[in-house]
């Protein structure tokens, strides 16, 4: 099936993406084993793309759900990114997701469960921010990816939400984005992190007047393409389809930017031959642009393309995020 | 999910090899593969075994060549180097962390933007740290060295205020008892802000640059008021900028005039004038009078160049960036008068915003229409 835009630009590829998403794991070429550090990150952006294109089933959920058991940590109590990694927020989150995907009671954890509970809640600092492991990098990409996932597992106790939200606050500049740590400059993706971290949290009201942080964001679409970028004087990029309009979207105000020229940004970033989606158009597609090109375009108009509703927060099924439960200030 | 390293395709153009040529590639990189499986399982036996001596320190080097996202080994790396520190003389454990310093900079040059990188490098400072022998003088070279090779470096800039951060308290904790404190952090922090100012003047959509100066220029301010002598090397920055918020800013809005003339679609300057007429720092001593006059000032400056830029186009369009900024200031202008932001002149120019920036149509018409206040 192929869904064509209304401007005839070009067709979504569908089935070619499914392929492309299933393919991944038997290409065996020198840099698919470069890649181990990122599998279950990987793993997460192909269930994710294939779930909001409503055929999680292309997947194999034994096997899938077998192989993010195997990346458990259990001397960290994490998981890791593969099987003997060491455990690291990044792919813990990236488990979880995957898990609660398949699983809404996540029974699969066992007793891990409360040593996972326990790691994350280790990694936070005095300053309510989150290292990503014992090693001391800080960024608010821990505290979204803490909060997210203590969420996900109904873990938030106001001890890590409150210094976890002032930190976040700490991180806010001139221009209304957030960045990586207090006095870094505002960045897309941060922004995503801080503002999902916030209302993860239930605390989006601290943003008292948020119309400086929405023109910025809406400011990230450029000309000629309609794409988004990251930071002012930048180019545009598949990724901040996600990281920009999730963020407009968790302020209600997705309608700030053009939303049919974005899609057709997206569009003609794919791989109409192999399936794939990459930054910009005619580049290396990967399985991170092709989940948040397709997660992009189910927060643009999910009815179109049939494809399910995603959560801009937690960038996850709204059908399955619906059942958490939601932290209340 | 928010994994954003640089491992993925950024960037790189698409090639779709042949079945034929696929093949031919996995022949040739057949080798390189087996080594690279090999070299990884041998590690994770060896850390199975606890084996945390110098030659797993060596395979360590090897793989992290050939694979610096590989974070496990890192972590690998350090257990050895922590171990190795109970058994070997301080010297040469010192001498192993300024090599891996030295690796580590060559890494940073292919792979700027690998956070592994920049993690293993902190973590190997702060061992130095430990050990009285960290040399931040150095790290700032190397920061200001990787910045002239990318001047936008995120992780750059960052780092950047992270050493700066440590020569600050390191001065402090050096400094002799008849030493101000107060002056030494403004010595450091003066130099931070002439080093955005240079890198502004090199070339002024460096956001990265006006986004960190927004950040001293307070910090600076407060250590000029608080030390008693100037001495003689700031005694012009001081007169010429700092002396109050309100020299700074008129000091500032100049150079952002010069800006606006140089490339009035740049967003970084716009950005940055808005901040200059907004914030609290620069404005709540001003008498409303100043202010008023400033504004107003600041709207003939914009709304000359918009003249200008509407004579270079074809049917006399209004700047883009110019009306927005007009738009922006004539709303202070109006809050400052208590006057109705969504006057008739406004509305005006809002409509002219959604013919020249229909991108951002729905946002006009949400302004238009009352919904949401326009700053």
């Amino acid at each position: 099936m192929e869904v064509t835009s209304d401007t005839d630009v070009f067709p979504f590829v569908r089935e070619k993406h499914i392929n492309f998403i299933i393919e991944q794991d038997s290409h065996r070429s020198f840099e698919y084993w470069l890649t181990e550090h990122l599998r279950l990150n990987g793993l997460y952006w192909g269930i994710t793309a294939l779930v909001t294109m409503d055929t999680l089933d292309s997947l194999p959920k034994e096997e899938v759900m077998d192989f993010v058991i195997k990346c458990w940590d259990s001397k960290s109590g994490g998981f890791g990114a593969f099987p003997k990694h060491d455990g690291h927020l990044l792919s813990t989150l990236s488990a979880l997701q995957i898990l609660r995907i398949y699983d809404d009671e996540l029974n699969i954890l066992g007793n891990r469960r409360a040593q996972l509970i326990s790691f994350i809640k280790n990694l936070q600092l005095k300053d309510g921010s989150f290292q990503g492991d014992r090693f001391g990098e800080v960024d608010t990409r821990f505290v979204y990816v803490s909060l997210s996932a203590l969420s996900i597992l109904g873990e938030l106790t106001p001890e890590i939400v409150n210094p976890a939200v002032e930190f976040i606050m700490k991180c806010q500049n001139f221009d209304g984005g957030f960045g990586m740590v207090p006095g870094a400059e505002s960045h897309a993706a941060q922004v995503f992190t801080c503002l999902g971290a916030l209302a993860v949290a239930d605390s989006l009201h601290l943003l008292e007047n948020d119309t400086k942080l929405s023109n910025w964001l809406s400011e990230r679409q450029v000309l000629p393409t309609g794409g988004l970028n990251g930071r002012p004087e930048k180019l545009p990029d598949v990724c901040y389809s996600w990281w920009v309009l999730s963020s407009l979207s968790i302020l209600k105000k997705t309608h700030w930017v053009d939303l049919s020229k974005l899609e057709n940004f997206v569009l003609s970033c794919q791989d109409l031959i192999n399936g794939g989606i990459s930054d910009r158009p005619d580049n290396q597609t990967d399985i991170y642009h092709t989940c948040f090109g397709i997660t992009g375009l189910s927060l643009i108009n999910h009815e179109k393309y049939n494809f399910k509703p995603v959560d801009p927060i937690y960038c996850m099924p709204s059908e399955v995020t619906k059942h958490f439960k939601k932290w209340k200030n | 999910m928010t994994n954003n390293d640089s491992k993925r395709e950024h960037g790189v153009k698409r090639v779709n090899l042949s079945k034929e040529a696929k093949r031919l590639k996995l022949e040739r990189d057949a080798a390189k593969t087996e080594n690279y499986k090999a070299l990884t399982s041998q590690l994770f036996t060896s850390r199975d075994d606890h084996q945390l001596g110098l030659s797993e320190f060596n395979e360590t080097t090897k793989i992290l060549l050939i694979n610096p996202e590989f974070y496990t080994m890192w972590n690998y790396r350090r257990e050895v180097l922590i171990e190795l520190r109970k058994s070997i003389e301080v010297e040469q454990y010192i001498d192993m962390i300024n090599r891996d310093l030295k690796l580590l900079m060559d890494l940073l040059k292919r792979y700027p933007k690998c956070y592994w990188i920049w993690n293993h490098r902190r973590w190997c400072l702060f061992e130095l740290v430990e050990l009285n022998k960290v040399n931040w003088e150095y790290e700032f070279g190397v920061v200001s060295k990787l910045l002239e090779l990318d001047a936008r470096n995120y992780h750059g800039w960052q780092y950047r205020r992270f050493v700066v951060q440590n020569i600050e308290q390191d001065s402090l904790k050096k400094k002799k008892e008849s030493q101000s404190e107060t002056l030494i952090l403004l010595n450091i922090n003066a130099n931070e802000f002439n080093y955005t100012t240079t890198k502004i003047k090199k070339n002024i959509s460096n956001f990265s640059a006006w986004h960190n100066r927004s950040k001293l220029i307070p910090k600076v301010f407060k250590y000029f008021s608080e030390v008693s002598d100037i001495p003689e090397p700031l005694q012009e920055l001081y007169k010429t900028v700092f002396q109050s918020p309100h020299l700074i800013l008129v000091h500032d809005l100049e150079l952002i005039k010069t800006g606006m003339y140089m490339d009035s679609d740049d967003t970084s300057v716009w950005l940055y004038l808005y901040w200059l007429l907004t914030e609290e720092f620069f404005i709540k001593d001003l008498t409303k009078e100043v202010y008023l006059s400033i504004l107003k000032e600041q709207l003939s400056i914009i709304e000359e160049l918009n003249e200008l830029e509407k004579d270079d186009h074809k049917d006399h369009w209004d700047h883009c960036w110019c009306l927005k900024s007009i738009v922006f200031v004539k709303v202070l202008i109006y809050k400052q008068s208590n006057e109705d932001a969504l006057s008739d002149d406004i509305k005006a120019h809002l409509k002219d915003l959604i013919k020249i920036d229909p991108l951002r149509k729905a946002k006009y018409l949400d302004q238009l229409e009352g919904k949401v206040s326009i700053i």
